[in-house]
């Protein structure tokens, strides 16, 4: 038996022969559908704090997924373990979980693996192309370096740099043989002022897949003067009065209102746990009609796209509601088998050690027709939040998210920064409540957790004014 | 097509990953010293999970994991550090993250470069961790249906368990130097979580839940947590929005915990040293909360379940005194910020290039010989009204560690006239430094929890946004 690292090393059309044995043993089992998801990582993470270098941390690994369904059940069974003792006894585990064992029946509906789909080959070059350790380090103490010079009473600066690549290898019982290559680079700055009993902190960060000179494009002074002018100015905030009112959100980051508030309700997993209000109201009005919102893997570049999912399906530009009327949800292979809800190229994990779930990929309420100055000309009195914290949603579709940079509205004008405010509500509710959408949609890498790990996403949207919304603060 | 072994009639059980740790630290012995390497540690874990979802009625997911990673540090000739970690413990796995860590070494820092730990050898404490069998899939699956049962049983307003789980593990960690520190532990563990949602006509839904820990599934208190989370669900359904205002705050004891703990970097001597934290350098014997409060890290407390012997440099785990008659007096410590405070290591750090330093498993009380502040405190006979916070939510969001602020959400009760109602949706907001010192007491007993054992702690003025 060939050595565990040796294996991992190629992913390829040569593994059709063990992956075919195995889809035919798991079928002749019984079970109406076997997936293997095979996984070999290598990620990079350094950290430069004031101006030192203070973590390289190198990281790789390799391991399979293997997900076995049975009518709308399923087991699913990791490991690190790429040796074929190791993958057998996997799917052994797995048809156990379901009360089915391996015999010597062979396998019905079992055609073998289809062509591949090869989405990695015009990748090949991606990780060598990536910057060498010594250019990250250096671009990062570029980073700290800029701020400093544009910060005043930084007490810590820090800038961070990951690069993700991944190589995976998709077969299916139903024929899906399919690779990929990803690759995703995010930096972060983040500092800290402090002057007196004053403090503040702040953070952005930039991340894009695909693209292996990301890093050596990034202008560090520009980034780094936008950090600085927003921790300057947040130093000094007044913390923000509690209570009910109008908010105009900014654009980029601002999406995770509705990724958070509204996209996660839209996934087939909250369809099966029953905890979406949304779950029969395909065709029905659930947002003003001024929202229409999309969820694609499309956009070149975006930290959330893809080549395919993590189930070897092409992703889609879904419009999930458009003029407020609610269109689709995403779905996976599970969510299309106990939802009826068609995949969606929307099945996405983590890593090996997770099985797929439907969900969001660059996620965006689309432009408007107005200028962002209207909206904030619309508010007597209200909260801007230029800049968003992260956020969550409870299981019966609370949301809470944290505004990083906020300036009150007073009679159509932003005055003074303010801090501490987080708006929380629920979906149901405010949705209806986005009345007005700006023509300045951006987008912003981000990443979320849930069901099935944490993952790369972009959320989005232009500016947006939200009737009514509650403000938590002091 | 690939052929495959004759197939066993028996049920396949999956076999448990375990490190040798006599072979492993040969192996890696050996690959250093053909490569020049002098000075090495070596973090290595591994585990054999089994869990199983259930909804309404039926298996939703089941799920089985064998993972093992190692974490390997180089020294170079420079005497600086560099790291790799990886999953696969191959020959060639274990060739390739030594080679990763000594090219990493060249981006160490020259400014902190981290030791081994001078107790790296020193005796460990004793722990009492019954070693369970795994038991079958099958057997965690129906366990898991009755109690997704007793619990809908419990009210009809209890519609789904929409998030459930039950699952256990088999789990190695080990630690290894060149110097010959070999420290190596072997765990099983398991959990329950059921989390209700309930629903009644013309109203919105609530939702509660509860978690147990034990050594085996045997262990778990199954009928505890569903009653508990019966008991949090059903006392939700009644509920009316707050006014806005400042009230005297009643914190659970999971809600305090996790409020200490989203704020443990002011005792962490990592986060002192980058400048991060709301203490300084100096801070100790300063007066941070009320004079009869104490907050003592103890992973070695019976009550936390899988604790560590060891951390991730092979210190001990061992109690720390933190916070005594409201007086800070100690930080949590590697063995580089040890050293840095001229200080033993205290068994808080993890392995890296730069190694970070967290908190075990907090007791939070009274200070013996004090006080304790107001004595006999009791909700139901308070004249004024009293938020009772059950548990926080977004911690990740809301708190501003290295400023000392939060704004949370949370699920609980107004209490007024002895009479409790829960809250409709709010947040509670404040500083952390001044909730320190606006704690008026305790009341109740202190609860073991998962993260901590600690009573009710009552709270004065804090900031509630309602939607009233």
């Amino acid at each position: 038996m060939p050595a565990v690292g040796a294996i991992a090393d190629g992913f390829d059309h040569t593994w059709r022969p063990r992956l075919d044995s195995l889809l035919a043993a798991g079928r002749g089992a019984g079970a109406d559908l076997v997936e293997i998801f095979l996984e070999r990582t290598d990620h990079i993470g350094v950290l430069a704090e004031q101006d030192t270098i203070t973590s390289v941390s190198p990281a790789f690994g390799m391991g399979a997924g293997i997900r076995v369904f049975c009518g709308e059940r399923d087991g699913f069974v990791s490991t690190n373990d790429l040796s074929d003792r190791g993958l057998l006894q996997a799917l052994e585990q797995a048809l156990g979980m379901l009360g089915l064992t391996r015999t010597s029946t062979p396998a019905l509906g079992f055609e073998g693996l289809g062509a591949l789909a090869d989405f990695a080959g015009a990748k090949a070059h991606w990780l060598n192309g990536c910057p060498s350790l010594t250019e990250a380090t250096l671009k990062l103490l570029e980073g700290t370096a800029r701020l400093a010079h544009h910060g005043r009473h930084l007490q810590a600066r820090r800038a961070s740099y990951a690069r993700d690549w991944q190589s995976v290898l998709v077969a299916a019982s139903d024929g899906t043989f399919a690779q990929d290559i990803r690759l995703h680079q995010s930096l972060g700055l983040n500092v800290l002022a402090a002057d007196g009993e004053h403090r503040a902190g702040l953070g952005r960060r930039y991340g894009t897949s695909g693209r292996p000179d990301d890093l050596r494009q990034w202008d560090a002074d520009a980034s780094a003067q936008d950090v600085c002018a927003s921790v300057g100015t947040m130093l000094y905030a007044d913390y923000v009065e509690a209570g009910q009112m109008p908010a105009v959100l900014a654009n980029r980051f601002g999406g995770v209102i509705f990724h958070e508030a509204c996209g996660h309700l839209l996934e087939t997993t909250q369809v099966e746990r029953g905890t979406t209000p949304f779950a029969d109201k395909v065709g029905e009005r659930i947002a003003h009609e001024a929202v229409t919102a999309i969820d694609e893997g499309l956009t070149d570049g975006a930290f959330g796209s893809l080549s395919m999912d993590d189930e070897g399906m092409e992703p889609q530009r879904t419009v999930l509601i458009e003029n407020g009327v609610l269109k689709r949800f995403l779905s996976d292979r599970a969510g299309q088998r106990r939802t009826g809800h068609e995949r969606t190229g929307s099945g996405r994990r983590q890593s090996h050690a997770f099985a797929a779930a439907s969900r969001m990929r660059n996620t965006f309420i689309a432009a408007g027709p107005h200028t962002p100055d209207a909206l904030i000309a619309s508010v007597d009195k209200g909260l801007y939040c230029k800049s968003m914290g992260g956020g969550s949603v409870g299981p019966t579709g609370q949301f809470n998210f944290a505004v990083e940079e906020g300036y009150l509205i007073e009679n159509g004008q932003l005055t003074k920064p303010v801090k501490g405010a987080t708006l929380i509500g629920e979906a149901k509710e405010v949705m209806p409540r986005i009345s007005m959408c700006a023509n300045d949609l951006e987008l912003a890498a981000g990443f979320c957790g849930s069901v099935s790990g944490s993952i790369f996403v972009t959320v989005g949207q232009p500016h947006i004014k939200v009737d009514s919304i509650t403000v938590g603060g002091r | 097509m690939a052929s495959l072994p004759t197939p066993n009639p028996q049920p396949t059980k999956q076999t448990p990953a375990t490190l040798n740790p006599e072979a492993l630290g040969e192996r890696l012995q050996q690959l250093a010293r053909s490569s020049g390497i002098q000075r090495w540690d070596l973090g290595a874990s591994c585990s054999t999970d089994t869990s199983v979802q259930v909804d309404r009625g039926e298996a939703k997911q089941m799920k089985g994991a064998q993972r093992s990673a190692i974490t390997v540090r180089v020294w170079n000739g420079d005497g600086l550090v560099g790291i790799t970690s990886t999953s696969d413990l191959s020959d060639g796995g274990l060739a390739r993250a030594l080679a990763g860590a000594r090219d990493a070494s060249s981006f160490g820092n020259a400014e902190e470069t981290p030791a081994f730990s001078p107790l790296a050898t020193a005796p460990l404490a004793s722990l009492e961790q019954p070693l369970h069998e795994p038991q079958p899939i099958l057997t965690l699956l129906d366990t898991l249906k009755q109690a997704e049962r007793d619990l809908l049983a419990r009210h009809a307003a209890i519609g789904t368990v929409p998030y459930n789980g039950l699952a256990q593990r088999s789990s190695e960690r080990l630690y290894l130097n060149s110097d010959g520190a070999r420290r190596h532990q072997v765990l099983t563990t398991a959990s329950i979580y059921l989390y209700a949602r309930a629903e009644e006509t013309g109203r919105k839904p609530r939702s509660a839940g509860a978690v147990r820990l034990g050594y085996g599934t045997a262990d778990l208190d199954i009928a505890g947590c569903i009653e508990e989370a019966a008991e949090r669900t059903i006392a939700h359904l009644d509920y009316a929005p707050i006014e806005t205002g400042h009230y005297t705050c009643v914190f659970s004891p999971e809600a305090f915990l996790d409020l200490i703990g989203a704020f443990s970097s002011l005792f962490n001597a990592r986060a002192v040293l980058d400048g991060v934290s709301l203490s300084q350098r100096d801070s100790l014997g300063s007066n941070l909360a009320v004079p009869f409060l104490s907050i003592r890290d103890n992973g070695l407390h019976p009550g936390n379940v899988g604790a560590s012997a060891f951390d991730g440099e092979g210190t001990p785990t061992a109690p720390l005194d933190l916070v005594e008659g409201g007086v800070l007096r100690n930080f949590l410590h590697s063995e580089a910020t040890a050293r840095a405070f001229g200080v033993a290591p205290t068994g808080h750090a993890g392995l890296g290039a730069k190694v970070s330093v967290g908190a075990d498993w907090f007791e939070i009380g009274a200070t013996p010989g004090s006080d304790g502040g107001q004595q006999g405190l009791n909700r139901f006979s308070h004249a004024g009204p009293l938020v009772v916070i059950d548990s926080l939510s977004a911690l990740h969001a809301g708190v501003k560690a290295s400023q000392g602020s939060f704004s949370l959400p949370f699920d609980g009760w107004l209490v007024q006239n002895g009479v409790s109602r829960s809250i409709e949706a709010a947040t509670v907001a404040g500083d952390i430094r001044a909730v320190l010192q606006a704690i008026v007491g305790f009341e109740g007993d202190a609860k073991i929890t998962p993260d901590g054992l600690c009573p009710y702690v009552w709270v004065e003025g804090l900031s509630i946004t309602g939607e009233a």
